[in-house]
């Protein structure tokens, strides 16, 4: 026999001076099921909720309706109350008299009347609340950092700094991102590198960080707190255990000329090769398909040179098997190549480059040492033509987004060229400046103003090739549209950021949802930007969007700290607001009959199959069940499901409905 | 004799339309005294047959609102609801129900002043309408839900 | 006719299947009723003529049936395409079910896989007919009160006898809704409120997975058109979401996807 406790809340005259309080709480003594009914002047208030803790056990109530201002207010104050007394605290509803009645309607009868309603409408529901406990998901404290990147780093330092296990994956076989690639960055101009590579250092070093490089992400199951992952750590065909990377076999290669990825395809490397000379880890790896040993069976110098007898030409692909509670991606992007634009050439020019391709040229450990050169002939450049927003915001060519850095960097590269060039002349060709960071503006009004770097606003229509010379034609929207030809040694096409080519294929491991520029998505655009819609994977850097250096840096913390605060308790504590599947003895075992409609509707894929076996192993029957430590409680499935299998706790059916039936 | 007022049933969700009727209650805007909101996580919570319920409970007119489209709390329980609801009103819609007391509506935790107005021209529609009597009810001692042991 | 005999004979006798679930002369000679084979003798009761319009895909969902062991099922086009919705809904498994479509010629097409399913109904129209579309338009048109004063009329004759969710195929819910009386979402009674909600539930239930087999209609004793039900939201479906149940095995349920910009005026 249910034994419901209803307190009308006053709230001073809030309530009380437009409905009749009294009357309310008269009415609500004959509702069936009440066996308690008074009205207070404040029931959040010490004495109010006293007189709540005293009836409960008085009266021995099995349920409790507070009617006074919105549940989104006090509905936890109530709730702790009732379980200071022993009560559930579930078992305690509030009735919205304030927001939704007494503060929007006229003093007067049909004002006390809804009052009344919506009490009795709460204590139906009431009576048919169940008792719940929160769900309790234990945690692994590992993350993984997918991406060695700078933001991979950043947030591998700060959760492994924290005190927990990180393991870093890295595709390629050196971390370090594209910003080992860059050689100053902006607004400081300092060297990317020497702030970098210390970060890299220390993840090596660090005793709670597992490193693997040259291996990916081969599948993720599980979920919050209980992930499985598998890696392929790919075969280097190196020992690294025995390597010391003195470099010996590097040197002794006999293929010398494979267009270095580091260095966007402006310099060599060998078929044995360590990507650049700080990277971490320092061991080689050999790129089977362009070496001669693994192509024809013949060579095999490395191994002869080898000090530390390191080489191991059948090594295979190993997978390794981790646990871990949260996962950071962090796998950057690309840039654009320039066989992007029909209208500079399909890439066939040489002198015309990608601002990627521009840094390593700035950088003094790059091929040409630093030195701005043409690739075509070695010759220095006089006219360098930047052209901005190659391929962004031109929904023609499918990107409509801004890539953000694109203003900045230009500006770096006329300013580096004009350093390194003093009778160089730099034109850049834009669209507007965007400059918003800290230090931006100014650093770009350097680049005009001391560096007279030339600022052309208007867009590139073709570049093409006469006597040597690269022809950029162009327009200068602030002369009236005047055409502007220039006879450049060297362009610099700043393309378009994207995301990387395995992004979707990626994200789908993943289960994690993507855009339609298979950026990852995060939670809320505004709120939530560094957690995504999958419970315990989060998202930094330019992965998610198009972003700079400091803004990837505070997102990887934003991620970092997210992980630590999952990582702070033992075991992972939820509302239990969460959806079950029936389920009950045979021959049924449960009114689910498997057509998983449900399974693609969940916007959390919270929902898996569940076999159900009799004793000798015989499958009886696939159900749907519910992962309550993935569910968020929205009860889409509920409504989705045709018989009725799948309910809510806290918002079942016979409550709702026993909600509707007062009326 | 009294004058027809009419029975108006909200199904809204808690993190959108609820506190958005909250705000409206804090904002002192006052309306019609004549809608009872059942209050569910998420619109995608809602079964069409509640609906259908809430006539035959002898309400007169029905609303349903939740987040905007991309703000859903669980990102997309407001999409599923928005198709179910493209259906269910084209089939009431083909059987003869009355479609002028059924208002679907986006109000967010900040339209206060939407959730009065939405409820407001509500109420004076479904008012002009008159009683919904042509929709069958429950009949009197139908089975009321069962009182709980 | 001989050919769907002598392809059922020679599968019960090489053992590929243990039934033929196909159809036999019914009770009148205006009826054919299901019929399952089970050995060479048997096959010669199957029948396969114009009377033979109800749809045995149904009894693949039956235990019963399913105890029998590897069925072969005569189909006509609105089985083939409830095996594919089967699919779907993850109901049969792939080879599980012979399929055998007799053509116009009354020649029988064997098909094994759900890929030969879906390879034998892409040859086939989809969509409602002009005359199923000019059937919907015809009561659209009426005014509301007369809309609703057909549909009250045909739905008084319903007695809650649920012939239709026993004939339909996709009905195969262990525990229907009407039965859940806790809380009741359809009242049991043959009562106004409780032939509308089962008719409603049921056509909304089966929004954007009906394959319009027909046999709902077909089985209903009052002979109410609640095809035309199924039919208005098969309209709606493929209209506004694109679906086309019966013809892949692609998971695509209508009401558990969306996409962001479905259309919405009527919301506010």
């Amino acid at each position: 026999m249910p034994r419901i406790g209803v307190f009308i809340c006053h709230c001073g005259e809030n309530i009380a001076g437009t409905v009749d309080t009294a009357a309310v709480a008269k009415n609500a003594a004959d509702f069936p099921g009440v066996v308690h009914s008074i009205d207070y002047k404040y029931m959040c208030s010490d004495p109010g909720q006293n007189l709540i803790k005293e009836a409960i056990k008085e009266k021995k109530l099995t349920g409790v309706v507070v009617a006074a201002c919105s549940p989104r207010m006090h509905e936890p104050t109530f709730r702790r109350a009732c379980a200071e007394s022993g009560l559930n605290p579930f078992l305690c509803e509030m009735a919205n008299l304030r927001e939704h009645c007494s503060w929007v309607h006229e003093k007067g009868e049909a004002t006390t009347e809804k009052a009344t309603d919506l009490v009795r409408i709460m204590v139906e529901k009431v009576k048919r609340n169940r008792p719940l406990y929160p769900i309790s998901v234990p945690v692994t404290k590992t993350a993984l950092v997918l991406g060695g990147g700078i933001a991979g780093i950043q947030a591998a330092l700060d959760i492994a700094n924290a005190g927990h296990k990180v393991v870093m994956v890295e595709r390629e076989a050196s971390i370090g991102g594209h910003m080992a690639q860059l050689s100053e960055t902006f607004p400081t101009l300092d060297c990317s590198q020497c702030i970098l590579t210390p970060r890299m250092v220390e993840v090596a070093q660090h005793p709670n960080i597992t490193l693997y490089t040259y291996s990916e992400l081969e599948s993720l199951e599980g979920f919050i707190g209980n992930f499985k992952a598998v890696i392929r750590k790919k075969a280097r065909s190196i020992d690294e255990t025995t390597c010391t990377g003195c470099g010996a076999c590097i040197q002794k290669c006999p293929t010398k000329k494979i267009p270095s990825e580091f260095n966007a395809q402006l310099g060599m490397r060998t078929a044995i090769y360590v990507p650049f000379p700080q990277a971490v880890p320092n061991k080689p790896v050999i790129d089977r398909k362009n070496c001669t040993f693994f192509k024809n069976g013949r060579c095999k110098l490395c191994e002869r040179v080898c000090p530390a007898k390191a080489l191991r030409y059948d090594q295979e692909d190993m997978l390794v098997e981790l646990n871990v509670g949260a996962v950071v991606a962090a796998t950057g992007y690309q840039v654009k190549d320039t066989d992007f634009f029909p209208e500079y050439g399909y890439g066939a020019h040489k002198d015309i480059l990608t601002g990627l391709q521009f840094e390593r040229l700035a950088s003094a450990s790059g091929p040409t040492q630093g030195v701005i050169k043409r690739p075509s002939d070695g010759q220095i450049p006089e006219t360098v033509v930047f052209v901005a927003c190659a391929g962004s915001r031109d929904p023609a060519k499918g990107i409509n987004y801004c890539s953000k850095i694109c203003c900045m960097y230009t500006a770096k590269h006329a300013m580096l060229y004009r350093h390194k060039v003093h009778s160089g002349k730099a034109y850049i060709f834009y669209m507007d400046i965007r400059a918003g960071g800290k230090m931006y503006e100014e650093f770009v009004r350097r680049a005009i103003e001391e560096d007279h770097v030339n600022y052309v606003r208007g867009r590139v229509s073709r570049i093409y090739k006469k006597n040597g010379k690269l022809i950029v034609k162009g327009v200068d929207t602030l002369l009236n549209s005047r055409p502007v030809e220039i006879e450049a040694d060297m362009v610099v096409l700043a393309t378009a950021m994207v995301a990387q080519p395995d992004a979707e294929a990626l994200a789908q491991k993943m289960k994690v949802s993507y855009d339609e520029n298979k950026f990852l998505s995060e939670a809320h655009p505004k709120l939530r930007p560094v957690e995504m819609n999958t419970a315990g994977i989060f998202v930094a850097g330019a992965c998610q969007a198009p972003k700079d250096i400091p803004e990837a840096v505070a997102q990887a913390s934003g991620a970092a700290s997210k992980v630590i605060g999952l990582f702070s308790k033992d075991e992972l504590s939820r509302e239990p607001v969460v959806a079950v599947v029936s389920r009950m003895g045979p021959p049924d075992f449960s009114t689910c009959i498997g057509c998983f409609l449900c399974e693609s509707a969940c916007p959390y894929q919270a929902i898996e199959r569940e076999e159900i076996k009799a004793r000798d192993g015989r499958l009886i029957k696939t159900v749907a069940k519910v992962n309550q430590g993935v569910c968020q409680g929205c009860g889409t499935c509920v409504a989705l499901c045709r018989s009725k299998s799948i309910d809510l706790q806290g918002f079942t059916n016979e409550q709702v409905f026993a909600e509707l039936v007062t009326l | 004799m009294a004058e027809f007022e009419p029975k108006v049933v909200a199904f809204v969700c808690n993190w959108c339309t609820y506190a958005g009727a909250d705000l409206t209650g804090t904002s002192r805007i006052k309306y019609s005294p004549n809608v009872r909101m059942i209050r569910l996580p998420c619109t995608g919570r809602i079964d069409f047959m509640l609906l259908l319920q809430a006539f035959g409970q002898g309400a007169d007119g029905v609303i349903v609102s939740g987040c905007h489209p991309g703000d859903c709390h669980y990102t997309a329980g407001n999409f599923h609801a928005r198709r179910r609801w493209i259906l269910f009103r084209r089939l009431i819609e083909f059987m003869g129900i009355d479609l002028r007391r059924v208002h679907f509506a986006w109000v967010s935790a900040a339209e206060g002043a939407k959730w009065a107005e939405l409820v407001t021209n509500v109420v004076d529609e479904v008012r002009k309408l008159g009683p919904y009597q042509s929709f069958p009810k429950r009949l009197d001692g139908q089975p009321k839900p069962v009182e709980v042991a | 006719m001989e050919a769907l005999q002598k392809k059922a004979r020679a599968l019960l006798e090489a053992g590929t299947v243990k039934v033929v679930i196909g159809y036999t002369a019914g009770t009148d000679v205006e009826r054919a009723r299901a019929f399952f084979a089970r050995n060479a003798e048997q096959t010669q009761q199957l029948i396969f003529d114009a009377r033979c319009c109800q749809n045995l895909a149904t009894y693949l969902m039956k235990p019963e049936v399913k105890a029998l062991g590897k069925a072969a099922l005569v189909c006509v086009p609105g089985a083939l395409r409830t095996l594919m919705q089967y699919a779907v809904e993850n109901q049969l498994a792939d080879e599980t079910v012979l399929a055998l479509a007799v053509t116009d010629a009354g020649e029988v097409v064997e098909l094994p896989k759900f890929a030969a399913v879906e390879e034998y109904l892409a040859k086939m129209p989809r969509g409602l007919t002009p005359e199923q579309q000019q059937e919907l338009d015809r009561i659209d048109k009426l005014p509301l009160e007369e809309r609703w004063a057909f549909w009250a009329a045909e739905l008084a004759r319903c007695v809650k006898c649920y012939a239709c969710r026993a004939a339909c195929p996709l009905c195969y819910c262990s525990r229907c809704i009407t039965d859940v009386n806790q809380p009741q979402w359809v009242p049991v009674a043959s009562d106004p409120l409780g032939n509308l909600e089962w008719n409603v539930v049921r056509a909304m239930h089966l929004a954007g997975r009906c394959v319009d087999c027909g046999s709902c209609a077909d089985a209903c004793p009052e002979g109410i058109r609640i095809d035309l039900l199924n039919h208005v939201l098969a309209r709606e479906a493929s209209a506004h979401f694109g679906a086309e149940p019966g013809y892949s095995t692609r998971k695509d349920y209508a009401l558990s996807a969306y996409k962001p910009d479905d259309k919405e005026e009527f919301i506010r």
